[in-house]
């Protein structure tokens, strides 16, 4: 899917209880709309990121379906109240099936 | 060709998208780029159930003016406080005049706990960009912005 692992920015990894923590990260992808042609004038063939969630200890916590007026080299930031310590999990699919994932420890002291 | 007369040339043609602007006429664009009002209607209708949004709660942050339509900052932020019985559940980012108006869909869950998201879109033309969020129990906030891309842009 891509030849460089995600790139990964938490607020901080070890947050005191209920503290807000941000979360921003950025996959290379080519992000194809299907609306480009190739030199010779052929459609290339849409294949977008579809599907990206965010998981602490197996628990959904954000998940977003990116459409084809998302960005080349797809980025997201969001949020989430640090409750309990655990692996923050983050995992992103394209159409074509593949798929790419990023796991960081959040500690909440 | 003299000088002369390929200032004058140069003139005319700086001359014309500006006289284009001024009409208020859309950029012309590729069939393919064309906007999809029935489509971005039929999202609409289907996301609020025809009920009417709330304008406050919902916080849209978008530039006003994009230098770069390929990657146009979008920031959505609920405001309502987030509590075990109601949550923000899902927001839709629709970009009115894209060939497909859906920009991107984000789901919350109490887990989180808050409800704040920041994408990059691209953007086919100057356009208004909207953001609907329905909440746990059923209420459905909404924003919108307008915003201008740089001169020679479409982003798709």
């Amino acid at each position: 899917m891509n030849a460089k692992p995600p790139r990964l920015w938490i607020s901080n990894a070890k947050p005191r209880q209920g503290e807000k923590l941000r979360v921003r990260a950025q996959i290379e992808h080519i992000m194809e709309s299907g609306l480009r042609t190739d030199p010779q004038g052929a459609v290339r063939p849409r294949n977008i990121v579809s599907r990206f969630e965010a998981r602490l200890n197996q628990t959904l916590l954000f998940a977003w379906e990116p459409g084809i007026s998302i960005a080349q080299d797809p980025y997201i930031e969001f949020a989430f109240l640090a409750r309990e310590s655990g692996e923050l999990y983050l995992r992103w699919e394209d159409e074509s099936g593949q798929s790419t994932s990023v796991s960081r420890p959040i500690t909440v002291v | 060709m003299q000088r002369r007369t390929l200032i004058t040339a140069g003139g005319a043609a700086l001359a014309l998208p500006v006289a284009a602007l001024a009409q208020q006429s859309k950029v012309p664009l590729a069939p393919i780029l064309a906007p999809n009002p029935q489509e971005f209607r039929r999202i609409v209708a289907e996301f609020t159930g025809g009920r009417k949004p709330e304008t406050r709660g919902l916080e849209l942050d978008v530039p006003v003016l994009a230098d770069n339509p390929s990657g146009v900052p979008v920031k959505v932020v609920v405001t309502e406080p987030m509590t075990g019985q109601d949550w923000c559940e899902q927001i839709i980012v629709l970009a009115e005049l894209n060939p497909l108006p859906l920009a991107c869909t984000l789901y919350f869950t109490a887990a989180a706990g808050v409800a704040e998201a920041a994408v990059r879109a691209r953007l086919a033309q100057s356009q208004t960009l909207h953001a609907l969020a329905r909440m746990k129990s059923g209420r459905i906030l909404g924003a919108s912005q307008e915003v201008t891309v740089a001169a020679s842009g479409c982003g798709m």
